[in-house]
């Protein structure tokens, strides 16, 4: 049975008299890749959030099991951009405590075919999300949270991206990623979690999700 | 041990990417010293003359006599204004120009004012009134000034008047005595006379009597001399500093460029976490708020040495070269800039607070702006003139940094004001940094 790797119990987050999340729980085990689904303004990036450790829930736990790490890429790209890709990694490495950043960093760069030397503010859309995501990898984590990863990239980069994605699922490894492309959700998810005004409304796998969400 | 290793990374990340916008730290160092030389400039002509409006419900003449002696009163009260300027108007335009700002005070000569200067028995009065303002003390006390300087002119008059009596009592000669001319023999001929008569016994009596008011007069002339001027103020003009390369000026600057610089930069480079969408990143256990907080406040204290060293430099350079009398103190910049470390760390918390509160880099920058001139100038108010905005400037630290820079640069003994600044300004530190570290949640709020 695949190790769970990450648990939400429970969780609530309200911003002031908005309830934003609502009693939701969730599992996450290795060897799986789980897509939350669900309008704008359902709750997906809340959660994620939640889940990263960078916003505390009202109410419930997070769980994350032993040694397991989690790994986030939020919906914005996430780093400096008056810091060169090469920079920013090395930095992120060193804030992890990795014990030889400078070869960490030229790993990741060579990994995803950035440019090291240029100011990451001045890399195209992609490479900016790739960036972001090579540092959600730095540390090997054991979860990756990735939050509408492909909004913005083409066919090329996308699908450089999920290669990432079930290589990281096929080394032991769980992805958590909101989506609201059907066909991305229907050929990349294992299970699929629903969200919906805040709360859970749907969990089960991709054609159990197909069926639910054609029922009026 | 992370936390300050975490601090340091991301003080150099900061300072990393300052260099690499040079435009932004010129501008940053340039707009306060520009503002500082603003400030400076208006702050030296803070002493110069207020208006002040005189209605002459008197109509004075050209010319009075008074106890002989012809003054043109109008000239004299020109003349002896010479911390104010006195605009003459007539009542209703005085009032009017009172209440617009026009001038702030009106002094009001009211009638029968010249009988009463030439009845000499009776103090004539003259009226003042002030607005009510922070400077109404001020321009209170240059009126008193302004009478004390007309009434030592009649006063001199007056006291010269009256020697000349007595001389002329004592001596003998022509008085004038309320418009008529008197011939007076005068005690020293009269007794002469006198004296010359041998053979009349009283005569004697009568010489013994007038050498004796001869001598009581003489005293008296010798008095009234002395109480015409008691004490007497010797002026002398040395060469010194200008105004604008004042110690006062000095202090300003510097207290006034780091003000905006480290409340700006610790507003903008604390925001720029969340608009780069890193704060989430480093909010996530990566770094403790603390590091964050720190790193953040290090870098608007290591901007504030680096600018404050060139703006001290910059200053030594020109007295140097310039050969201003009193020339900079050297000795004493290690001090200055121990004060400059402590108060760009204070204010660099207070802009930490307002990047942290303001969520986003340009609203950040504005609120800093906005903040920072409340501050300085509160700090820039006389504690004398206003003192609920001395209270108020005291939990800030541009008064204390301006204090801690005059007294360190120019202080004979400085410790007994440095000390106290110094602790102000830390206990601030202490205040501001755990108020923004209250804040530093919303970095990473949606």
């Amino acid at each position: 049975m695949a190790e769970t790797l990450l648990t939400a119990h429970a969780v609530s987050r309200r911003f002031g008299r908005v309830i934003a999340l609502e009693s939701i729980d969730l599992e996450l085990r290795s060897g799986e890749a789980v897509a939350l689904v669900g309008p704008n303004g359902a709750g997906k990036s809340t959660l994620m959030s939640i889940l990263a450790g960078a916003l505390k829930a009202s109410e419930g736990q997070i769980a994350v099991t032993g040694s397991a790490k989690v790994g986030w890429l939020p919906q914005r790209p996430a780093h400096y951009g008056r810091l060169s890709a090469g920079e920013n990694l090395v930095l992120f490495a060193r804030l992890e405590q990795m014990d030889e950043p400078e070869r960490e960093a030229a790993r990741m760069l060579e990994r995803f075919s950035l440019p090291s030397d240029r100011l990451s503010a001045y890399l195209s859309i992609g490479n900016r999300q790739r960036l972001s995501l090579a540092i959600a990898l730095l540390g090997n984590p054991n979860v990756l949270l990735l939050d509408e990863p492909t909004a913005s990239l083409d066919p090329k980069q996308r699908a450089l991206l999920w290669g990432e994605a079930q290589h990281h699922i096929a080394a032991g490894g769980a992805v958590l990623f909101s989506s609201q492309n059907p066909e991305e959700v229907e050929r990349h998810a294992t299970r699929v979690v629903a969200l919906d005004s805040g709360h859970l409304v749907f969990g089960g796998s991709p054609e159990e999700y197909t069926v639910w969400e054609r029922e009026p | 041990m992370k936390t300050l290793r975490d601090a340091a990374l991301l003080t150099h990340k900061d300072l990393v990417s300052l260099r690499r916008a040079p435009l932004v730290v010129i501008l940053l160092a340039l707009y306060p010293l520009l503002i500082a030389g603003l400030v400076g400039t208006v702050a030296g002509y803070a002493n110069s003359r207020p208006r002040i409006a005189v209605v002459d419900l008197d109509h004075i003449p050209a010319k009075t006599t008074v106890a002989g002696h012809t003054y043109e009163i109008k000239s004299l009260i020109n003349e002896v204004a010479k911390n104010v300027r006195i605009s003459w108007m007539s009542k209703a335009q005085a009032a009017q120009a009172l209440r617009t700002g026009e001038v702030v005070g009106v002094i009001t000569i009211p009638h029968g004012f010249i009988n009463d200067l030439k009845s000499v028995s009776n103090s004539p009065q003259v009226g003042f009134e002030t607005s009510q303002g922070g400077i109404s003390s001020r321009v209170t006390q240059q009126m008193q000034a302004l009478i004390y300087n007309l009434n030592r002119k009649l006063q001199d008059a007056y006291l010269k008047d009256a020697i000349g009596y007595i001389s002329i009592i004592r001596g003998g000669g022509t008085a004038n005595f309320l418009g008529s001319d008197y011939k007076v023999l005068g005690i020293e001929k009269a007794r002469a006379l006198l004296a010359a008569d041998k053979k009349n016994p009283q005569a004697a009596k009568v010489v013994r009597f007038l050498d004796t008011a001869n001598g009581a007069l003489r005293a008296s002339e010798l008095s009234a001399r002395a109480v015409a001027q008691p004490i007497r103020l010797a002026t002398a003009t040395r060469s010194g500093r200008g105004w604008l390369l004042s110690a006062q000026m000095q202090a300003y600057a510097l207290a006034l460029t780091v003000s905006i610089l480290a409340l700006a930069l610790g507003a903008a480079v604390t925001a720029s976490e969340r608009d780069e969408n890193v704060a989430c990143l480093l909010g996530r256990g990566l770094v403790s708020r603390f590091s964050l907080l720190a790193a953040k406040i290090a870098l608007a204290t290591i901007i504030s040495l680096a600018v404050g060293t060139v703006i001290l430099l910059a200053f030594g350079a020109i007295v140097e070269i310039g050969g201003i009398a009193g020339g900079q103190p050297w000795q004493r910049i290690p001090l200055v800039l121990l004060g400059v470390t402590l108060f760009g760390a204070a204010l660099g918390a207070i802009g930490t607070l307002i990047g942290a509160l303001a969520r986003e880099g340009r609203s950040a920058t504005l609120g800093a702006l906005l903040v920072a001139l409340p501050i300085v100038l509160l700090g820039l108010i006389p504690r004398e003139i206003a003192p609920p905005a001395g209270y108020v400037s005291d939990i800030f630290p541009f008064s204390h940094g301006e204090r801690f820079f005059s007294s360190a640069l120019y202080d004979l003994h400085p410790w007994a004001t440095v000390g106290p600044e110094a602790l102000w300004m830390l206990g601030l530190l202490v205040l501001w940094g755990a108020v923004a570290r209250l804040a530093q949640p919303r970095l990473t709020e949606s």
